[in-house]
């Protein structure tokens, strides 16, 4: 009888329904469910980010389910049902740790470095020979190449923002994450993700209107 | 703006794949967890969620939490099951 109410109660524990994680880590939370819940986390973080990280792994992932923790007890009204909860946490711990590990690796990355992005000024970085097209392509290849270089470089200058020029650059030629600009530029990614989008927009627009088939670009380069 | 050849084409990738009606990092993080789930059973969120999908294609960061949460997911699937 013991027996099958402990194995009960465990079963209990490790069911809890959606309902049950709400009412439970709502605040005062319930200590049991925090921890079940560390438990959780802690476990699934870790093969995704032991893909990341070399060293200190398990400070790591505590430091992440830490953060993620506080998140997810903070922000758990936002939570509509819509999947299991558990999933949602660890989702909200996903980014957590991700937004972790960009800043991380990104952190010597100061504004300075976004600063002259929008023109050609930025000393250093790219020698001008690395702007020609120079694989073993044929003369007249090349000059087409370089050709369309031009005409999407006039469009970009003409048509785009100064901010639009400098998120286009530091994304897609410095690779810095989204993340890391964001934290740099005060904003958030998704506004980010959107200012991109609308010059995305813009140049479709403005290549159809020079008469330019992006889809046929890309087959000729 | 200088451009090499490799830049050019990930930036006319990028245009090509464009549509008006594209969703953010934020609506996308809403979907995420429903989205993975639904992967998960084997069934097709693309079919089911096209414009997450579509986010997803496009957004390596969203992109690369997806995937994590998929193998977050894999992994805690028999336990909690
Ligand atoms: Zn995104």
């Amino acid at each position: 009888m013991l027996h099958w109410f402990k194995r009960r109660i465990q079963k209990a524990k490790s069911y809890r329904s959606n309902d049950e994680w709400i009412r439970q880590l709502s605040a005062p939370p319930d200590e049991e469910a925090v921890a079940e819940l560390r438990r959780i986390l802690v476990r699934g973080l870790r093969p995704p980010l032991s893909r990341y990280v070399d060293r200190d792994l398990d400070s790591f992932v505590e430091d992440v389910t830490q953060d993620a923790l506080l998140r997810i007890l903070e922000k758990l009204d936002t939570f509509k049902g819509e999947s299991a909860f558990v999933s949602w946490a660890l989702k909200v711990a996903v980014r957590v740790g991700f937004t972790e590990l960009r800043r991380k690796k990104w952190k010597d990355l100061s504004l300075d470095d976004l600063d002259g992005m929008s023109d050609d000024q930025e000393p250093g970085n790219k020698s001008h020979s690395d702007n020609i097209v120079t694989s073993f392509t044929a003369p007249d290849q090349q000059a087409h190449e370089s050709m369309i270089m031009t005409k999407v470089m006039e469009i970009m200058e003409k048509e785009l923002s100064e901010k639009q020029k400098m998120v286009i650059h530091a994304l897609m030629i410095k690779g810095i994450p989204m993340t890391v600009l964001a934290d740099q530029m005060k904003t958030s990614r998704n506004t980010i993700y959107k200012t991109v989008h609308d010059a995305r927009v813009k140049l479709k627009k403005k290549m159809a209107e020079a008469g330019m088939d992006p889809d046929e670009i890309l087959r000729e380069l | 703006m200088k451009l090499t050849k490799d830049i050019l084409r990930k930036l006319i990738q990028a245009v090509a794949m464009t549509v008006p009606e594209e969703i953010g990092c934020d609506e996308c993080f809403d979907k995420l967890s429903e989205f993975a789930e639904v992967k998960l059973a084997g069934k097709s969120p693309e079919k089911a969620m096209p414009i997450v999908a579509d986010h997803l294609r496009k957004c390596g960061e969203c992109r690369e939490e997806y995937e994590a949460l998929l193998a977050a997911l894999k992994d805690l699937k028999p336990r909690l099951n």
